[in-house]
């Protein structure tokens, strides 16, 4: 469906968001949203905008933003509300009468659209046709055909019609009238092109779990069915990327899935070549997945510690190619292990966290578990810690970093003491007995050969 | 066949040869002299060649007399040499040299001389429809005795040494002849038996043929034998008839030199001047078209054998042609040569061309062109880098560069005029040819090349492709042309376009880009099915991209990039930069052949002794630290990043005395080992003194940039070999030892505690390192470790056995699974074949089995 936005829009939105005044300097160097949106739908990047409005604070001008609302909405069916814009824009009373025009042309079209599509609407509705059709697209089409005169054309109505409800804001419906089209067409360019519309209405009704349901059909398609078209296919993966990053923060079960989809190699290439800054929001969602309850289970953790590891080798590659505050962390934190600069960067990072749309709500958690991280390698390269200076390193004062500290040493049964005199920590970090080695190795060996030798005598 | 005459000229040539020859007759009569003076023994020796003096003086004088008989018989007439008769002359001064240095034993000179005698050979035995010319017998034969008595000299009088270089050609010339004498071992016998008798013959024949072919010599088209076929000068036929090359017999003489092409004893040499001659009198631009369309043909099979080379006059004849022919082409756009076009047949009548329709001459100017360049790439391939010829011949490359260009407008325009449908393929391959000379050179040189190219070509033409503007711009230019051929070309040529833009990008220092085009291409996947030619561009350009990853101080990246090529000992061979002496090499000749074919002319080599210094330097920073790590464990030392390194370390540490470092390889070497040691410094001196690195742009950021190196990996040697005996360090100290910021060494020591590399932990109370004690393994620990780890990879292994065997029909994983979790057989079938198979110490994970072992 609409999946590329004009670039005028993009362009625009270049030259203003270097203009709009978020909270602060390197939050506003930082921002993604230019690079972010050629790759979403012009109603997706509503939301955004709306977003980068409300960071504004009330004394400044929004008129800027105003105006990208109006140039990004230029192109819809929302005629009311690009009128509204309009007398914003030109502080007029009221909206101009060319627009009140363009609304009556909508409705009217809305109409015709609605007779046209009313006898396919209704047989879709009917509970008997439901209960007839079957897997078979070919056979449904066949079916509808014979017993109630259902022709492809009125099939591809529903998918016009769809789009036109998009295009006036009305996502609810166009995602119902683009899921019947879907039941019916065989077209495979159209079905393709429904599910991503469905997909952005999915979104835009904050319907998570039918979004991420439509991402893993869209992965799924681009896989088999561009196969051939490495081009298209990365084009479209990028755009999924994007998109997915809407249910990737909002909606808390999506979030492991879509880390999982993220690192999956084809994903992670497509990351790499054609969108890195990705990385920003991946490595958020890697980081505050540690805080996560039920992160502490053992296979879940192992598998945080795997997609860490990754996160960092990835972040190491993409160094030269992209790099901000987040990424410079963990950089600072894994690759050079330089606990100063990993502080330095956590504040800064902090910051962005804040301005960014997506990750705004993560902020918290992405700091406490950011803290965490660096403490964990901290006292597992130390055997002694002055506690004063671990606590600035945090970002703490002294007496709340003593208290981090004596949690962190419950929580995670490191064999650590604190000598309140000196005002240190001291670590023990026992070896592991080489005996315990060996033991650990042969454990399975004898069992293991039992099991193959009575598979042999079998 | 035709001669033609000059009115007036006299039979000046001749007599200057006669007193030429006297002259050296006399000469030769002196060295004779002095020659019998010196050598006491040689006394047969000197009778046999006077003979051979008197001989061969006696065949040329009667040579000459016959000469002059036919002079005398068509009176007035200079006859000029046919080439095959300058070729006996060549071959006569080659054994009179010979036989010159034969009198003062001058054996190397003898060597070379009988080298350039066998060079001459093939033509002629050709001239003599298979049979070697006598004198080239007579020679060798002599030779032969001449040789085998100095030789037999030498063993007699040991005493009395020869001088070394004409002892060494006496060797050689000694080896040569007992080869070559073999394949002319019944001629030989003839004249061996009668010498006199056998000389004769030659005489006679020599003679007998002059007649017939007296005809004129290549000569230079010099104005003067032009505006003389006007006034004196008369064409005449082979039948004596005369010729006369007016603009409506062209197409006529035109059709006989085209049907003659490819047959036996044709003389192209001829029919190049007919058409020289047919050129000026062309009067339409579609003659015009036409014969140059057919002589710069016929100038390419001037050398159509794999041995032989275009001479450089031809080949700028041939140059200045084409872009004769794209002026002509250029100026005249109702006349079009193309592929597909239909062969004008009627030699008679004059196409008539109607303005404003395109008419289409059969032809192909990007072949063309693309011959012009790989007729230079075969001569630069065969001179000796070293010398002013290949410079100048190299200077030929700014006209071949002008002239790929114009054939590249030309080829646009076809393709731009609907009616034609020019193939794509032209544009392609030209546009290809285009990038092949720009890609391996710096753009400063490239910007150089482009800016005369386009002060050659008339202003009003421009490309649509590489507009004039955007000539400044090198970068921008081979993007462009690259671009191009991903557009519009497939297969090999646009993996190559592909290679070209990287090795361009590798060249000028944008490491990342190119590596992510490398790895992008996927090419190294599919590499192995594409023509040699391209596998060396691709070793080329990975080669190059491993030297850059090497100036951005990326020494890993510089490893892995270079370990194909370098690890292999074959760098000249993967390069095509030489040709590798092989001990035990099974190359059959005709393999050889190919393989001299493909060698790249020298301005485009890599320099292999700083590609290999690169290489070492790299391998150094990265095998002494894991060497150092690995120490005494055993479980640790299979672990070997270049065994080429290795190996050379190996020889290295095995000599008795080392003396101080001679070449390259000596000082990374030595460089080594004081890292080994400890002493950075010391590395860092060796390193940094190697000579080579001035031929990298910015040599002293990179020797900057390897110092620092050193310094950290130095670092990490030292921790790695004496921590066991050290309780604790102080990081202030390392710091000092190294040079390095305490912030630094604390960075580094975390990162190797963080990977386990080092049991040790910091104090940051005191900034010190404190090592653990008691995790240095005891021999017998370690040995169980290892132990231990083989017993698992054999329960392993033969596990994958039993699965392979049964096909996963008879699991026992499935069964185990199955009981437990009570699944079905077949789905449990499917998940015990489908369960991922996990090495070395993680074996207890995942899978049915590990199911089973964790719950005991």
């Amino acid at each position: 469906m609409a999946d590329q936005t004009p670039t005028s829009a993009g362009e625009m939105l270049n030259g203003a968001t270097a203009n709009a005044q978020p909270s602060s300097e390197i939050a506003k160097e930082q921002s993604l949203l230019p690079k972010l949106v050629p790759h979403l739908d012009r109603h997706l990047v509503f939301p955004l905008l709306n977003f980068v409005e409300e960071q504004t604070p009330e004394d400044e001008d929004i008129t800027e933003i105003t105006q990208l609302k109006y140039g990004l909405l230029q192109g819809t069916n929302m005629s009311d509300f690009i009128g509204d814009l309009y007398a914003q824009l030109h502080d007029l009373p009221e909206r101009p009468q060319e627009y009140a025009k363009k609304r009556d042309e909508v409705l009217e079209r809305r109409r015709i659209f609605e007779e046209e599509t009313e006898k396919i609407q209704n047989l879709l509705a009917d509970p008997d046709v439901i209960n007839n059709l079957r897997s078979d697209k070919v056979s449904n089409m066949n079916y509808l055909k014979e017993n109630h005169r259902v022709t492809q054309q009125m099939v591809d109505q529903l998918y016009e019609f769809g789009q036109f409800q998009y295009s006036c804001g009305d996502y609810g419906s166009a995602s119902e009238l683009l899921y019947q089209f879907r039941i019916l067409s065989t077209d495979n360019d159209k079905v393709n092109s429904a599910t991503w519309g469905k997909l952005a209405c999915d979104i835009l009704t904050v319907n998570w779990e039918s979004a991420m349901e439509e991402v893993m059909k869209l992965k799924e398609s681009i896989d088999t069915r561009l196969f051939n078209n490495p081009l298209a296919q990365l084009q479209h993966r990028s755009a999924l990327i994007h998109w997915s990053l809407f249910p990737f923060f909002n909606h808390e079960p999506a979030r492991e899935a879509l880390t999982e989809l993220f690192f999956s190699p084809t994903y992670i290439n497509t990351i790499q070549t054609s969108c890195p800054w990705i990385l920003r929001y991946l490595a958020a969602a890697v980081i505050t997945n540690r805080a996560r309850p039920g992160s502490k289970g053992n296979f879940i953790y192992g598998n945080y510690q795997k997609q860490l590891k990754d996160l960092i080798r990835i972040v190491r590659q993409e160094q030269y190619e992209y790099n901000d505050p987040v990424t410079s962390f963990i950089k600072a934190l894994y690759v050079d292990f330089d606990f100063e600069e990993a502080q330095k960067r956590l504040t800064e990072a902090d910051e962005i966290l804040r301005a960014d749309f997506f990750l705004v709500a993560a902020s918290e958690s992405f700091l406490d578990a950011a803290r965490h991280l660096i403490s964990e390698s901290y006292c597992k390269i130390h055997q002694r810690i002055d506690i004063k200076d671990l606590s600035t390193r945090l970002g703490l004062s002294h007496t709340e970093g003593e208290k981090w500290i004596v949690n962190l040493i419950r929580d995670t049964r490191v064999d650590a003491k604190i000598d309140y005199k000196a005002g240190t920590v001291i670590m023990n970090h026992p070896p592991v007995s080489v005996y315990q080695q060996v033991i650990e190795r042969t454990k399975g060996g004898f069992f293991r050969t039992q099991v193959l030798s009575a598979a042999v005598a079998r | 066949m035709s001669r033609f005459f000059h009115g007036d000229s006299s039979s000046e040539s001749s007599s200057d040869e006669e007193e030429l020859y006297s002259e050296e007759e006399q000469e030769n009569e002196d060295s004779e002299e002095e020659s019998s003076e010196e050598e006491d023994e040689g006394d047969d020796d000197d009778s046999s060649s006077d003979d051979e003096g008197g001989r061969t003086g006696a065949s040329r004088f009667l040579r000459e007399a016959s000469d002059e008989s036919e002079e005398s018989d068509e009176e007035k007439v200079t006859v000029v040499k046919s080439a095959k008769d300058k070729r006996f002359d060549e071959l006569e001064g080659t054994i009179r040299l010979i036989e010159n240095a034969e009198k003062i034993s001058d054996w190397n000179a003898i060597n070379e001389q009988y080298d350039k005698m066998n060079r001459q050979l093939p033509t002629l035995i050709r001239d003599l429809d298979g049979k070697p010319p006598k004198m080239y017998i007579k020679t060798i034969a002599d030779l032969e005795t001449q040789v085998a008595e100095a030789f037999e000299k030498q063993k007699v009088t040991p005493g009395k040494k020869m001088n070394p270089i004409a002892q060494k050609g006496l060797n050689a010339l000694r080896q040569k002849i007992r080869k070559n004498n073999r394949d002319y071992a019944t001629e030989i016998e003839t004249f061996r038996k009668d010498p006199d008798d056998y000389m004769k013959e030659d005489v006679v024949e020599e003679v007998a043929p002059a007649p017939k072919k007296a005809k004129k010599s290549l000569l230079s088209a010099n104005p003067d034998s032009l505006d003389a076929g006007d006034d004196g000068f008369t064409m005449v036929g082979a039948g004596g008839k005369a010729m006369v090359y007016t603009p409506e017999s062209i197409l006529k003489h035109l059709r006989s030199i085209v049907e003659s092409r490819g047959r036996k004893n044709t003389d192209r040499l001829e029919q190049i001047k007919i058409m020289e001659k047919l050129s000026d009198v062309a009067v339409s631009d579609y003659q015009r078209i036409r014969v140059l369309l057919t002589l710069i043909a016929t100038r390419f099979d001037l050398t159509s054998g794999t041995g032989s080379q275009m001479s450089q006059e031809q080949w700028k004849l041939a140059s200045q042609e084409i872009a004769r022919l794209l002026t002509v082409l250029e100026e005249n756009r109702g006349i079009v040569v193309i592929e597909n076009a239909e062969e004008w047949e009627d030699d008679e009548k004059q196409p008539t061309i109607t303005p404003g329709e395109i008419f289409k001459v059969p032809g192909n100017l990007i072949s063309f062109a693309e011959r012009l360049d790989d007729e230079l790439t075969r001569v630069l391939q065969h001179i000796d880098p070293h010398t002013a010829e290949y410079v100048e011949r190299l200077q030929d490359e700014g006209i071949l560069y002008t002239n790929i260009v114009r054939a590249m407008i030309y080829a646009e325009r076809l393709k731009a005029e609907p009616k034609l449908d020019a193939s794509q393929d032209n544009i392609n391959r030209i546009v290809m040819r285009r990038l092949e000379h720009v890609y391996f050179k710096p753009s400063q040189v490239v910007a150089i090349l482009e800016d005369n190219t386009w002060k050659d070509i008339p202003e009003k033409y421009d490309s649509k492709i590489t507009p004039r503007t955007q000539a400044k711009d090198i970068t921008t230019l081979v993007r462009t042309l690259a671009s191009y051929l991903f557009q519009n070309a497939e297969g090999i040529i646009k993996g190559r376009a592909l290679l070209c833009e990287i090795y361009f990008l590798a060249l000028h220092d944008q490491y990342y880009k190119s590596r992510d085009m490398m790895l992008m291409s996927h090419l190294q996947e599919t590499i192995g099915s594409f023509d040699v030619n391209t596998q060396i561009l691709y070793n080329r350009t990975l080669t190059q991209v491993g030297l850059c990853a090497f100036r951005a101080g990326l020494v890993y990246e510089c490893q892995t990039a270079l370990q194909d090529i370098c690890g292999s000992q074959r760098q000249k061979e993967l390069l095509a930069q030489g040709l590798q002496m092989q001990r035990y090499s099974q190359i059959t000749p005709e393999q050889e052949r190919l393989e001299r074919q493909r060698q790249l002319p020298f301005h485009m080599h890599i320099n292999l002794e700083l590609l290999e210094c690169v290489y070492l330097t790299c391998s150094m920073l990265l095998e002494i630290p894991t060497l150092a790590q690995s120490g005494s464990s055993p479980d640790l030392k299979k672990r070997v990043i270049s065994k080429s390194y290795r190996r050379m370390l190996e020889y290295h540490e095995r000599q008795i005395f080392t003396g101080p470092p001679e070449n390259t390889r000596d000082h990374v070497m030595q460089a080594s080992k004081a890292l080994a040691a400890g002493e950075w410094k010391k590395a860092a001196d060796f390193i940094t003194t190697i000579k080579i690195w001035d031929l990298l742009p910015k040599a002293a950021e990179i020797k900057k940039m390897l110092e620092v190196q050193i310094q950290e990996e130095g670092l990490r040697t030292y921790l790695f070999t004496y921590a066991p005996f050290y309780d604790t360090l102080s990081v202030d100290n390392l710091a000092g030892m190294f040079d390095l910021e305490p912030r630094k060494v604390a960075a580094i020591v975390s990162k190797m505690i963080h990977h386990e590399d080092l049991a040790a932990a910091l104090d940051q109370v005191n900034s010190a390192i404190i090592f653990r004690k008691g995790v240095e393994l005891s021999r017998l620990q370690s040995l169980a470790l290892t132990l231990s780890d083989k017993a698992q990879g054999l329960v392993e292994a033969n596990e994958r056995v039993l699965e392979q065997r049964t096909q996963g029909t008879a699991n026992a994983f499935e069964r185990q699974g199955g009981q437990r979790g009570g699944r079905g057989g077949r789905g449990g079938a499917r998940g015990g074949r489908g369960m991922p198979r996990r090495g070395g110490g993680t074996g207890f994970t995942g899978g049915a089995l590990g199911n089973a072992i964790r719950a005991q």
